[in-house]
């Protein structure tokens, strides 16, 4: 579009002038929105801005004392060559593609759903309380504990929607808030009543084998195989279904799909609340199948990661696996860096934080352009 | 009568950090950026401050860095959001995940965690501080005394001054700024950068003046309790300072509480902070005030190609 406060040229610039014969300072540049970039150029310039990420965090990373080529050794060789090391990759891999899909359902319904780890402590919460309590026979308690953990999950997350649409409530402040009541809640359970009387440890007794998910492929647990049936579940949800279609609506503008006769309070609603059950379901993987029991600080780092993995993933279901397959290979990746060069865990976060703004911010470059205008 | 005096005497130390950053985020958001790092960067100016505290011992020259330090980070977050229109929830969010990484390792690596330092000691309210009983509120550090004229300073530029003027303006409605020949761009930067200063002197009040020690993130939600404390007074200096000595209160009272002997359960205490954040913005919905207040052109970015 013109810009205004310029008073108009005389004559039309660009004809005016051949632009060969000026010399370059009296060339102005002027930013222009762009209609569309055409995809192999978005995927590059999202390729380029990973790489960049990656070169930026690594450049910390020997910055703090990790050898380069340990480093590359490490994430590339040691994390997806090495057998063992990629079975912990698709371990870890479980709770990260349920947060991730969590994320990018809340934010389908452009709410800003930052309680993810509230709604997983809940849900481990929930989980625990099956296995502490001793609820129903031995044969029933793992899906006793999973419809539990998805209770918990969805009621911890109705909360801050309800807020939202009934009052107006802020949901990035109330929905942080509510993570940091839950934490101080499973504080209070595992160095309380929960606590195992066994040692003096902060975490609950451990699950009997049978409220164990149970191992398959070698050791990386079917909870991999419990994401992967929610992942294919969401897809069909947002790309099939006609609650997907309404969904897109919604998000592409609130009004104009209200004045549509798509019922946004109820996709609002039902979209947060798939959220929080997700969440709450990663929350039970972690406990169920990594942990066997409730301990105090399990979901430190998945609320900002599944942010992150919505993000990245543009809010697709079947991108925000393969993205977080790679974060959780940075998760395992962060540990070892951990035991061996002492480098603190929040690295981890410190990377993916690096990540973000590197994508977020080459977001500019897909849409907008720069074009060299001759000067009058 | 004593724990009366002791909790409102001891009531300031826990109002100036919610009150220094919920005052810096105003400065931010009155010039229409959404400020979301407020988190990060107290945590940047909480390191910054016990660093130059070990380094220099001076606990001037510490807030000071601190405050430099802040600002410089924030440059990162106003380069995203104003210069690349990067939308403003995930610039924020990112600037709290990449302040805490980061403060988290270079405090291992300069092994400044749980190192004491020599603190600021008490700048008495003389002749007041000399009175029976009631003198032991009089004794607080100088900066709870500077706190005061900080607020006055910021509140008279924002309603007083041509330059504070323009800087809503910008807040409210860019495009009729811009009409105005007023500079959208340095403006917000200006705003980011003033408002790092204070939010990173929050945190540097936190680690150098009242714990006087690094922990990794030890700032431990204060940073969103100051987003919601802003939203509770409206974006307005003077309530905002209200509001922290509340929240001050009710933190100084806990202690106060297990001194007297009364049995509390732990984390149900430690959740009161959260709880009241949360009450509050509840309490403000219902009240139906929220809205008012609030800049026009909060979040947006200012795209002058994109203007209609």
């Amino acid at each position: 579009m013109a810009d205004l406060t310029q008073p108009a040229p005389l004559v039309a610039p660009s004809v005016a002038r051949p632009r060969r014969h000026q010399p370059w300072v009296s060339r102005r540049y002027t930013l222009e929105i762009r209609q569309q970039l055409a995809w192999p150029w978005q995927a590059l310039v999202l390729a380029l801005s990973i790489a960049a990420g990656l070169a930026i965090s690594a450049a910390i990373l020997v910055a703090a004392g990790v050898p380069a080529d340990e480093l590359a050794n490490e994430f590339i060789v040691q994390t997806f060559l090495d057998g063992q090391n990629f079975r912990a990759v698709l371990f870890q891999a479980a709770p990260m593609i349920l947060v991730g899909l969590a994320g990018a359902m809340a934010f389908r319904a452009r709410f800003w759903n930052l309680g993810l780890e509230g709604q997983m402590i809940w849900g481990a919460i929930g989980a625990t309380a099956i296995s502490f309590f001793g609820v129903g026979p031995e044969g029933l308690r793992l899906p006793l504990m999973f419809a539990s953990a998805l209770l918990c999950g969805l009621l911890w997350a109705w909360g801050p929607v309800l807020l939202k649409l009934r009052l107006g409530v802020n949901e990035i402040i109330s929905t942080l808030m509510l993570n940091y009541l839950a934490g101080n809640f499973l504080l209070h359970l595992v160095y309380g009543p929960w606590k195992d009387p066994k040692d003096a440890f902060p975490y609950s007794p451990q699950f009997l084998a049978a409220e164990r998910l149970p191992e398959l492929f070698g050791g990386v647990g079917s909870a991999i195989v419990l994401a992967g049936i929610v992942a294919v579940l969401a897809w069909w949800l947002v790309d099939v279904s006609r609650a997907g279609l309404y969904l897109r609506f919604v998000n592409a503008n609130p009004r104009m799909a209200d004045a549509a006769g798509v019922p946004v309070t109820r996709m609002i609603v039902g979209s947060v609340l798939v959220s929080g059950a997700m969440a709450g379901l990663a929350g039970f993987v972690i406990a169920s199948g990594q942990e066997g029991r409730l301990t105090q600080a399990f979901y430190q780092g998945y609320g900002f990661s599944g942010i992150l993995i919505a993000f990245l993933a543009r809010n697709n279901p079947l991108a925000a696996t393969v993205v977080a397959l790679l974060v959780a290979a940075l998760f395992v990746t962060g540990r070892s860096l951990q035991v061996f060069y002492q480098v603190p865990f929040s690295m981890v976060q410190l990377i993916q934080a690096v990540i973000v703004i590197a994508v977020a911010s080459s977001d500019f470059f897909i849409r907008h352009r720069l074009r060299r205008v001759a000067a009058a | 009568m004593d724990i009366l005096i002791n909790w409102l005497a001891n009531t300031p130390d826990f109002a100036v950090p919610y009150a220094l950053a919920a005052l810096g985020l105003i400065l931010t958001e009155r010039a229409g950026v959404l400020s979301l790092g407020a988190e990060g960067l107290m945590l940047v100016g909480a390191l910054t401050g016990i660093g130059a505290q070990l380094a220099f011992g001076q606990p001037g020259v510490s807030l000071v860095l601190a405050m430099g330090a802040a600002s410089l980070v924030s440059v990162l977050f106003a380069a995203m959001v104003i210069l690349l229109r990067v939308n403003q929830v995930i610039a924020g969010l990112a600037l709290v995940f990449f302040c805490q990484g980061f403060t988290s390792l270079l405090g291992t690596l300069f092994e400044w965690t749980n190192q004491a330092t020599g603190g600021i000691g008490a700048a008495s309210l003389w002749p007041l501080s000399a009175l029976p009983g009631v003198g032991r509120l009089f004794e607080q550090n100088a900066m709870v005394w500077l706190t005061v004229p900080i607020f006055a300073a910021v509140a008279w530029f924002l309603a007083h001054t041509t330059t504070g003027l323009r800087w809503r303006a910008v807040g409210e409605n860019p495009q009729a700024a811009d009409a105005a020949g007023i500079g959208v761009t340095a403006y917000r930067f200006a705003a980011v950068l003033a408002g790092a200063a204070l939010v990173g002197l929050a945190g540097a009040y936190l680690s150098v003046v009242s714990t006087k020690l690094w922990i990794a993130g030890m700032t431990g939600g204060r940073g969103w309790i100051a987003i919601g404390l802003v939203i509770f007074a409206r974006w307005s200096p003077w309530k905002a300072l209200a509001g922290a000595l509340l929240f001050g209160c009710i933190e100084a009272l806990i202690p106060q509480l297990a001194a007297a002997g009364i049995p509390l359960p732990q984390y149900f205490v430690l959740m009161t902070p959260y709880a009241v954040t949360l009450g509050v913005m509840i309490w403000v919905a219902m009240a139906k005030r929220g809205g008012q207040g609030e800049p026009g052109a909060l979040g947006e970015p200012y795209v002058r190609e994109e203007r209609r």
